[in-house]
């Protein structure tokens, strides 16, 4: 072989620090700051609606408590673009409200700001109880998802010991969710169904990085036959591959960047709650494969062969 | 030469499908949507959505009682003109699931208003040619569909109450050939000829057009004796400019990002980057086409599924083609390294998306909402990467190099021969 092969395995320490470093990251943001689940998921009421002009939105908020008699918080935000305003209207409390509520809002809104030309933009209201089993079908999809792959990866990849690169496979998988759910809490998106979205976007692509490496290490097996060191296995894989993990890897991550930009130039929220976070699950979806999967799975490969080798 | 023209055929292929998406096709009765008419969630187009359960009931509502509250719902939306709406009866919920788009131009349109009268209690009245109630819905008992076997036509049977027996027996005693109407709230929902008196509690509604027609108004006459009114609990409301700034954003990123990732392609790995962009937009077509012939739901979530299997798509056209370079820069010939580089490539790209199916299909089987359209957005994309990615890309590839003067190293991204 007179290829250049990196050494991806003498470095896994540093990688795991780094590893390591973020998940904390994520747990600290999360103890100091909470993990904030969106009405989607926990229940709850707001109301969003476009006005040109002034409101104070104290005043709009003791307005509609009075009319509800529920707890009432409401914000302004400004939509550079559309050149107008938003008031948001946040209900406390996780119940939802009848759409006949909903109408008394608005209707007594627009009674004290006549001259606002108020509109309703968005509402969403949702039950506890939905929210909470919005969120268990969506935690139960990911969790399904991770024994169906383990069971598939363990049966495709049996040549290089199945059930152990699998494992290997769904740590990297579980790292990958960390990552995304580190971003979502650190630049405080509250979790919703994006949430889901963007977590099962990136396994996908992850999973789908691990077993082009995967494959190409059955694939070197098979060609320099099972006594090949484990760590050079790993390492000429990853090498052989690396071409195809930067290209398609960085096509991905311009895309979403792009669609990143643009919803920020946009301001559409929905988007922007997306593409950030995929960005940088792309990059830990890479990043896992090479630096986590394959070296733990060389690590766990090396400490049996040892172990074996004291049996015997 | 038969081999040279494939890369031909596959290209006017990808062409008239693409503009079959765009277009759709209409050919009299035989319809073909395209993404002109794609359906969109109402994250994207604006619309509401709510979800009606039984206001104040002791119990689970029956199949048959949620059967009455849709037409009570479905008869309403007809009133008021809103016939592009998707209404589902969720039996394990006990929910009936309300989704139609707001449009822009509706400006006194009140959504919160419709969502609340959609769900209130149904008054269903019988009434004589002078507009006099006849009967209420809390008079009928039970109404079906039924199948007359001797004259072979579609029946709908009202069981009366006995008051409403003898309020009925009383009233077409005196309406023989006269008309008896039936309303809903204010809407009329069919007209009948009286032949006799009615007296044994039991009477007909003769001449549906078919079974369906009949469910359909026995269900609504069934509405009438509901013994509850429906409430949306769960709304979601989006204006349309909300949602469609969110459409013409996703396009237009989408757009640019295409653009590069085929610019990209192409710099990369030229004629294979080529049938890359090609097998990509096949790709892309095939998933818009799955999404718009059977009017599914697009949302959100659906591009993010349609991004992620743009994604595997290149992938799988990255792999191909990095390995077709190897297998070139290893000295084989140009068949020998097209076919030794799909032929290697092939169990990668093929693991790979067989573990992304297995994703989408359990989010098929649990997810409603949006991680089903997720899932089923991502289901089509794989499939399709199969055909565009795999057989389309090898067709393409394999057919090309037929030609001589594409025989070329630097075509393919090699550098140097290895000796």
């Amino acid at each position: 072989m007179n290829e250049k092969v990196i050494n991806f395995y003498k470095h896994r320490n540093i990688y795991f620090i780094i590893s390591i470093c973020i998940i904390l990251t994520g747990i600290i943001s999360a103890l100091t700051g909470g993990i904030k689940l969106d009405i989607q998921f926990q229940g709850g009421s707001i109301l969003k609606y476009s006005y040109t002009g002034t409101i104070v939105s104290k005043d709009a908020g003791d307005i509609v408590e009075s009319a509800l008699g529920r707890t009432a918080d409401c914000q302004e935000q400004t939509n550079m673009v559309k050149s107008n305003q938003m008031l948001i209207v946040n209900l406390a409390g996780n119940e939802s409200i009848t759409p006949e509520e909903q109408k008394t809002v608005t209707d007594t809104l627009t009674k004290a700001y006549p001259d606002v030309n108020l509109r309703l933009s968005e509402s969403l209201s949702v039950q506890p109880f939905t929210g909470a089993r919005f969120f268990r079908n969506g935690i139960l999809a990911i969790l399904i998802s991770f024994l169906l792959i383990l069971v598939y990866v363990g049966f495709r990849f049996k040549n290089i010991g199945g059930f152990s690169a699998a494992t290997m496979a769904i740590i990297a998988l579980f790292h990958d969710a960390f990552v995304i759910t580190t971003a979502f809490i650190v630049f405080k998106i509250p979790l919703n169904d994006t949430y889901i979205a963007a977590i099962l976007s990136i396994l996908g692509f992850s999973v789908n990085d691990t077993i082009v490496i995967y494959d190409r290490i059955r694939e070197n097996k098979k060609l320099l036959g099972p006594k090949t060191p484990t760590d050079y296995l790993v390492n000429l894989s990853i090498t052989q591959s690396l071409t195809r993990s930067i290209n398609t890897n960085i096509a991905v991550f311009v895309s979403i960047t792009i669609a990143f930009i643009f919803s920020q130039v946009y301001n559409i929220e929905s988007i922007k709650d997306f593409a950030l976070p995929m960005m940088f699950g792309t990059i830990s979806g890479c990043y896992s494969t090479i630096c986590i999967a394959g070296p733990l799975w060389t690590m766990w490969k090396n400490h049996r062969a040892k172990a074996n080798l004291k049996k015997a | 030469m038969k081999s040279k023209a494939t890369f031909f055929i596959v290209v006017i292929v990808t062409a008239a499908l693409l503009l079959l998406s765009l277009f759709g096709l209409h050919l009299g009765n035989f319809n073909l949507k395209g993404a002109n008419e794609m359906r969109y969630g109402i994250d994207i187009r604006g619309g509401v959505e709510a979800t009606y359960t039984p206001k104040d009931l002791g119990h689970a509502p029956t199949s048959d009682e949620l059967d009455a509250a849709k037409a009570i719902i479905e008869t309403r939306m007809d009133a008021k003109n809103i016939f592009d709406r998707e209404i589902t009866v969720d039996t394990t919920q006990g929910a009936v699931l309300v989704r139609f788009p707001w449009k822009s131009d509706e400006s006194d349109f009140d959504p919160q208003e419709a969502v609340s009268e959609l769900g209130e209690t149904a008054l269903l009245t019988f009434r004589g040619p002078d507009n006099s109630v006849i009967l209420n819905g809390t008079d009928v008992k039970k109404s079906y569909a039924s199948l007359d076997q001797q004259t072979g036509t579609y029946d709908v049977v009202l069981e009366l109450t006995d008051a409403g027996s003898a309020k009925f027996a009383a009233a077409t005693g005196k309406l023989v050939n006269q008309n008896i109407t039936i309303y809903m709230d204010d809407t009329q929902i069919e007209s009948a000829t009286v032949k006799e008196q009615i007296s044994g509690g039991t009477a007909q509604i003769t001449n549906q057009k078919d079974m369906k027609t009949a469910k359909a108004l026995a269900d609504k006459i069934n509405s009438g004796s509901l013994p509850f009114s429906m409430e949306a609990k769960d709304t979601n409301i989006i204006s349309a400019d909300q949602g469609g700034g969110a459409l013409s954003v996703m396009i237009k990123a989408g757009e640019v990002a295409f653009a590069l990732v085929c610019l990209f392609m192409l710099a990369y790995y030229r004629l294979p980057g080529l049938v890359a962009c090609i097998a990509l937009v096949l790709q892309v077509v095939g998933q818009l086409l799955a999404l718009s012939i059977p009017q599914f739901t697009l949302t959100l979530p659906g591009i993010a599924g349609v991004i992620l299997s743009i994604g595997m798509g290149v992938d799988a056209n990255v792999i191909v083609s990095e390995r077709i370079k190897e297998e070139l820069s290893v000295g084989k010939t140009f068949r020998a390294a097209v076919s030794a580089g799909f032929h290697r490539a092939f169990s990668s790209v093929f693991d790979g998306n067989i573990t992304v199916m297995i994703v989408s299909i359990v989010l098929i089987i649990l997810g409603s909402g949006s991680m089903l359209s997720f899932g089923y957005t991502l289901l089509c994309g794989v499939l399709m990467n199969f055909i565009a990615g795999v057989t389309a890309s090898r067709l393409m590839i394999s057919s090309l190099i037929e030609h001589k003067s594409l025989q070329k190293l630097w075509l393919f991204g090699v550098r140097r021969i290895a000796a």
